[in-house]
């Protein structure tokens, strides 16, 4: 599947699941802050992507309150500790950390969960080059 | 008709308090799936009954306390009816005992059938209304006893007290997705389960007990259970709802 096929998948998935306009669903839209997923919705985004693709997500992959679990070695003060960082690298290494890194707050981290992040990760699962 | 098309799913739906629920939601016109456990002669004599006045209920077997109970049942009315409007967690045990002489057999019997099998059958509901069909309210019967406890009910106490803290819980992660989740407390009904402490207390102790000066009947309680399913009570979630002709305000009869 190339990754044009699977943004259009994905945008109307979140169409369905999270009563937004076609237009609202760009590349760069925060899955949080933009298009207003709460918890619930990631659920709803994730079994609704495995059906459509066919796969399993396991729930870290994209679900952002579970990566640490307030793990002192990853999270210290409120923000991802370097080691956490590298975890972060490893786990999720479709997401662009590139703004993250310069202020890594816990609670900008929602601000990773984007669509195009959501593309990444499943043009790393069923993508073809 | 307030729940014409709708689905019901009705847990303990054979007799006592489950039994008029069922009525009750078929006369406002849901079709009802009822889950009994033992009692076949009366399931089957429930179904005739309500298709008699004009409703439609189906009896399914199987035990809350199981926990393949709730995903098998809710498949099969999925698959039948397509849709589940309303659960009716009903269904509820006692093995009433001074707690220095409750086993954890005792425990664990009340707690699986009253606090599990709700659970499972939430859990079984959950993605249908949540995720299908954005709508859905859910019914815990629970009990005044979980608030105002009586001797000898330390494992029932408890598993109301659980479920009335499920309900809450329910209703705030599923409320965005328009799942109004909500208890009903009943007092002192008149059913098989209530016999005994009837039978020991004598009647008109208990009346004394009761502002109203009645015991409540079945009919009583699921009135507010068609309440809670309908559309007057779409801005209601996370509540217990006591209905106990006044019982819990424990005023001194005179």
């Amino acid at each position: 599947m190339t990754r044009d096929q699977i943004f259009g998948q994905v945008r109307s998935t979140l169409v369905e699941a999270l009563n937004v306009d076609d237009n609202e669903v760009t590349p760069a839209a925060r899955l949080r802050g933009d298009l207003n997923a709460e918890s619930i919705d990631f659920l709803d985004i994730v079994f609704r992507l495995e059906r459509q693709f066919n796969i399993k997500i396991p729930r870290e992959d994209l679900f952002p309150e579970s990566i640490f679990q307030g793990d002192a070695k990853f999270v210290a003060d409120g923000k991802v500790t370097p080691e956490g960082l590298v975890e972060l690298e490893q786990r999720m290494p479709y997401a662009d950390l590139t703004e993250f890194r310069k202020d890594p707050k816990m609670d900008k981290m929602e601000d990773l969960f984007t669509v195009d992040l959501i593309v990444r990760y499943l043009e790393s699962r069923v993508g073809t080059k | 008709m307030l729940l014409k098309d709708q689905v019901a799913v009705v847990t303990g739906g054979s007799r006592g308090i489950g039994r008029a629920i069922v009525q009750a939601l078929a006369a406002e016109g849901a079709k009802v799936a009822f889950v009994y456990r033992g009692s076949e002669a009366a399931a089957k004599e429930l179904e005739v009954a309500v298709a008699a006045a004009g409703g439609v209920a189906k009896a399914y077997q199987g035990d809350v306390a199981d926990p393949e109970a709730g995903d098998r049942i809710v498949g099969e009315v999925l698959a039948e009816w397509g849709r589940i409007d309303i659960l009716v967690n009903n269904a509820g045990i006692i093995r009433d005992k001074l707690f220095l002489q409750m086993e954890a057999d005792d425990w664990n019997a009340v707690m699986t059938t009253n606090l599990t099998g709700a659970f499972t059958f939430c859990k079984a509901v959950a993605k249908q209304m949540a995720f299908k069909q954005r709508s859905g309210r859910i019914v815990n019967v629970s009990s005044v006893a979980a608030e105002h406890v009586n001797v000898g009910q330390a494992n029932y106490a408890a598993s109301k007290g659980a479920l009335n803290s499920l309900t809450r819980s329910l209703a705030v992660e599923l409320g965005r997705r328009n799942v109004l989740v909500n208890a009903v407390a009943p007092g002192f009904i008149e059913t098989d389960m209530s016999a005994a402490v009837r039978n020991m207390a004598g009647e008109d102790n208990l009346k004394k007990l009761i502002p109203v000066r009645r015991l409540g009947k079945p009919e009583d309680i699921a009135a507010v259970v068609v309440f809670l399913a309908g559309p007057a009570a779409a801005y209601i979630t996370g509540q217990v709802i006591t209905v106990d002709g006044g019982l819990s305000l424990g005023a001194v009869s005179g």
